[in-house]
C-alpha cells in the first residue's frame, strides 16, 4: 500500500507542503477563493525545526493497529483498510481531545472544517488526499514538495533502500547517504 | 471451548473481536444486561448537550453480532458466577455454562449516603435509559444541579448549560478535578467554567435532597445553605458492579483483583474494564482509574489472553482529556513526585492561557499536564509510558525546543 515517505534530510523547511494540504483541504481547493472561505483550511502536516539547517515534515503515520482508533470514544477513527489509512470521520467526532492523549507523533490539529459545519471543530490530521487519490494523483504535500524530501511510494521499498544502506555498515566505514543536490547544500549555505 | 463475556461495553467487546481473531471457530456468547445494541457511555454526555445524535453512540452496525459471530445474551443479568460448576446463573433462571470467562461488568454510580435520594429529579448518568429518563425531566426544569466536579461532572454541567439551563456545579473540594489538578490549571478551568455561566461550588457537599410532593425542589448544602433546583445529578464517582460474585472469592469492595494477565484468582475466569482493580504502570500499587480507553486495553489483553495467548497487561497509566466549551486540558500520570528528589516544571502563558507542568522523579518524567496547547500530549505520555530517562533524549522535555523536529530530526552519519 502506497504511502507518503518523509526523508527529514533532504528538507528544507519551505512549508510547500503546508500550503499545498490547507488549499487541498479547502472547498474549492482552489489557494486564492480559499482565503475567502468561512471555514479557514487548516493544514493537517507540520514542518518543525530539527536543527543543524535540518527540518522536520511531521504528520500522521497511519499507525496499524492505531493507538487513536482504540482510545477514541467517538467511534469517529476507523481503519480503511482499502486505502491503507486511518480516517477520522468529521461527521462523528466530538471533539474530545482523547486521539491527541493517544498519539505518539502529535500530529492532531482541532480546528472547524466544512465537512462538520455544525461544529465549533473536529479533529483533523492527514487523509492522504481521497480527492485526488481518486483522479490517480498523488498526495497535495508530496506534489508540491520540490526537494524530494515527501514522496509517494511503497514503504517496503523505501525500507529496503534504508536496510542495504545499513547493511554495508556492517562492512565498511559507513558511506555517505544518497548525495544531497547542490541546490539544496546552496540553500544552506544562504541560511 | 465455550467462551463466555459478562458485558457487552469497551472492554466486553474489545475482549470478544480479539478472542474472535485468535479463535475464528470457538462458541463466544455476550451477556448484557442492556438490550440496546452496544453504545459509547462517555458519548452519552454529548447526546445531552446534544453535540451529538441517538444513532451516532452507537459504535457498531446493527448486524455486528451476526458479522463476529457472536451469541448474545441481551437484557438478561447475571445473578451470580459459579466457579466450581463452570456456570454462570441469569436472572430468567437459566444457567450458562463456560469454559473460559471474562468479566467486563463495568462499574455503577455511586450515590451519597444522605435523604431525599428517592424524589423525582434525581439523577445519574450511565446508561442510555438515564439520559431518555433525564431528558423527560428536563421538558420542565430550569435549574439543574450537578453534585461532583470530576471529568463526568464538568462535562454534564457544560452540556447541560448549552441547553441553556441554569446549572450549579458543586464541587467538594477547593477546586474541581482535586484528585488530578494542579492549582494553576484548575484556575484556568473555573475560568472556562464560569465564561460557560455555570455556577460553581466550592467546597460545597449536599446533606440532604429537598422535595415537594415527591418532586426535588432544593438541595441542602453543608454549610447550612438551601439551593434551589429542579433537578439534580449526581456524578460522585463510580464502584465496580459485582455484586453477582458475592457467593464467590474472585471480589473485593474496590474491584476484581488481577494479576498481571487480568487473570482472576480463577485460572479460568479473566477480567477487564472499570470492574477490575489494576495495577499502577508506574508504582504497581493498585490503582482504580475509570476510563473508555483503559477499558478497551484491557479487554484487548483479557480477550487474547482467554485465548491462551499469556499476554501481559502492563498496568493502568491514568489519563484524560477535559473537553469543555473553550477549555481543553489534557492530563495524566502523577501530579506530585514520589520522591524527594522529584522535580515540578511549570511554564504558563498568560496572555494565551497556555500551560505545561512536567513532574519529574528520579531522571524520568512521570506526570505531565497541558491546557490549551495539547496536540503533544501523546508524546508526553509516551515517554512516562516507557520510562525513557530524560538524559538519553535528545532534547530536554522542558525546552521550548522539545518537539517533534527536535526529538526525530538527526542527520544521518556522514550528512552534510
Amino acid at each position: 500500500m502506497k504511502t507518503v515517505i518523509v526523508r527529514p534530510e533532504r528538507c528544507v523547511g519551505c512549508l510547500q507542503c503546508r500550503l499545498a494540504c490547507a488549499v487541498e483541504h479547502s472547498q474549492s481547493k482552489d489557494l486564492v477563493a480559499a482565503l475567502g472561505e468561512a471555514w479557514r483550511p487548516v493544514a493537517r502536516i507540520a514542518v518543525y525545526p530539527g536543527g543543524r539547517h535540518l527540518s522536520f515534515p511531521n504528520k500522521c503515520r497511519h499507525c496499524d493497529p492505531a493507538p487513536c482508533e482504540a482510545v477514541c470514544i467517538a467511534g469517529a477513527i476507523r481503519r480503511n483498510p482499502a486505502r491503507g489509512t486511518t480516517d477520522i470521520d468529521p461527521a462523528r467526532c466530538i471533539n474530545c481531545g482523547m486521539c491527541a492523549m493517544a498519539c505518539p507523533f502529535g500530529v492532531l490539529t482541532f480546528a472547524p472544517t466544512p465537512q462538520a459545519p455544525e461544529r465549533r471543530a473536529v479533529a483533523l490530521k492527514c487523509d492522504h488526499c481521497p480527492d485526488r487519490q481518486a483522479q490517480g494523483r498523488p498526495p497535495a504535500c508530496v506534489e508540491a514538495c520540490k526537494v524530494g524530501a515527501l514522496t509517494y511510494g511503497e514503504p517496503a521499498h523505501a525500507l529496503a533502500e534504508k536496510a542495504r544502506w545499513l547493511a554495508r555498515t556492517f562492512f565498511a566505514a559507513p558511506p555517505p547517504p544518497e548525495p544531497v543536490p547542490e541546490t539544496i547544500r546552496l540553500w544552506r549555505h544562504l541560511g | 471451548m465455550r467462551y463466555v463475556i459478562i458485558g457487552t461495553s469497551a472492554a466486553g467487546l474489545a475482549g470478544a473481536e480479539t478472542l474472535r481473531r485468535l479463535a475464528p471457530q470457538a462458541r463466544i456468547t455476550l451477556i448484557s444486561d442492556e438490550s440496546h445494541l452496544p453504545y459509547s457511555r462517555p458519548l452519552l454526555m454529548y447526546l445531552l448537550g446534544r453535540e451529538t445524535t441517538r444513532e451516532k453512540l452507537f459504535l457498531r452496525s446493527p448486524d455486528y453480532f451476526r458479522e463476529w459471530g457472536f451469541e448474545t445474551l441481551l437484557g438478561t443479568p447475571v445473578t451470580r458466577v459459579d466457579p466450581g460448576a463452570r456456570e454462570v446463573h441469569l436472572a430468567d433462571g437459566r444457567a450458562l455454562p463456560y469454559d473460559r470467562l471474562l468479566i467486563a461488568s463495568g462499574a455503577k454510580p455511586r450515590l451519597p449516603p444522605i435523604p431525599g435520594l428517592e424524589l423525582s429529579g434525581v439523577f445519574t448518568l450511565r446508561h442510555l435509559a438515564d439520559v431518555e429518563r433525564l431528558e423527560r425531566h428536563l421538558a420542565q426544569a430550569r435549574r439543574v444541579a450537578v453534585v461532583g466536579a470530576g471529568a463526568v461532572g464538568l462535562k454534564a454541567a457544560d452540556a447541560l448549560a448549552h441547553r441553556g439551563l441554569a446549572v450549579d456545579l458543586l464541587a467538594r473540594g477547593a477546586q474541581p478535578l482535586s484528585k488530578v489538578l494542579d492549582q494553576v490549571s484548575a484556575r484556568l478551568l473555573m475560568e472556562a467554567i464560569a465564561r460557560l455561566g455555570i455556577s460553581l461550588h466550592l467546597n460545597s457537599w449536599p446533606t440532604a435532597v429537598v422535595g415537594n410532593g415527591g418532586r426535588v425542589t432544593a438541595l441542602a448544602l453543608n454549610d447550612g445553605r438551601e439551593l434551589p433546583t429542579d433537578a439534580v445529578l449526581f456524578s460522585v464517582g463510580v464502584a465496580p458492579r459485582v455484586e453477582f460474585l458475592a457467593s464467590t472469592t474472585l471480589a473485593a469492595p474496590e474491584g476484581i483483583p488481577v494479576d498481571e494477565h487480568l487473570q482472576t484468582g480463577d485460572p479460568d475466569i479473566f477480567a477487564a474494564g472499570d470492574c477490575v482493580l489494576p495495577r499502577h504502570l508506574l508504582t504497581g500499587a493498585p490503582a482504580a482509574f475509570h476510563i473508555w480507553p483503559a477499558a478497551v486495553a484491557q479487554g484487548e489483553v483479557a480477550g487474547a489472553n482467554l485465548a491462551g495467548a499469556a499476554r501481559r497487561y502492563d498496568g493502568i497509566l491514568p489519563m484524560n482529556s477535559i473537553s469543555l466549551r473553550g477549555c481543553r486540558i489534557i492530563t495524566g500520570g502523577h501530579l506530585t513526585p514520589d520522591t524527594p528528589e522529584g522535580e515540578i516544571f511549570e511554564e504558563l502563558d498568560a496572555t494565551t492561557g497556555r500551560f505545561k507542568r512536567l513532574v519529574f522523579d528520579q531522571g524520568r518524567l512521570v506526570g505531565a499536564t497541558l491546557v490549551g496547547e495539547v496536540r503533544h500530549a501523546g508524546i508526553y505520555f509516551r515517554l512516562i509510558a516507557n520510562r525513557t530517562p530524560v538524559k538519553d533524549l535528545p532534547v530536554d522535555p522542558r525546552s521550548p525546543h522539545f518537539h517533534p523536529g527536535r526529538l526525530w530530526a538527526r542527520p544521518l552519519p556522514g550528512a552534510a
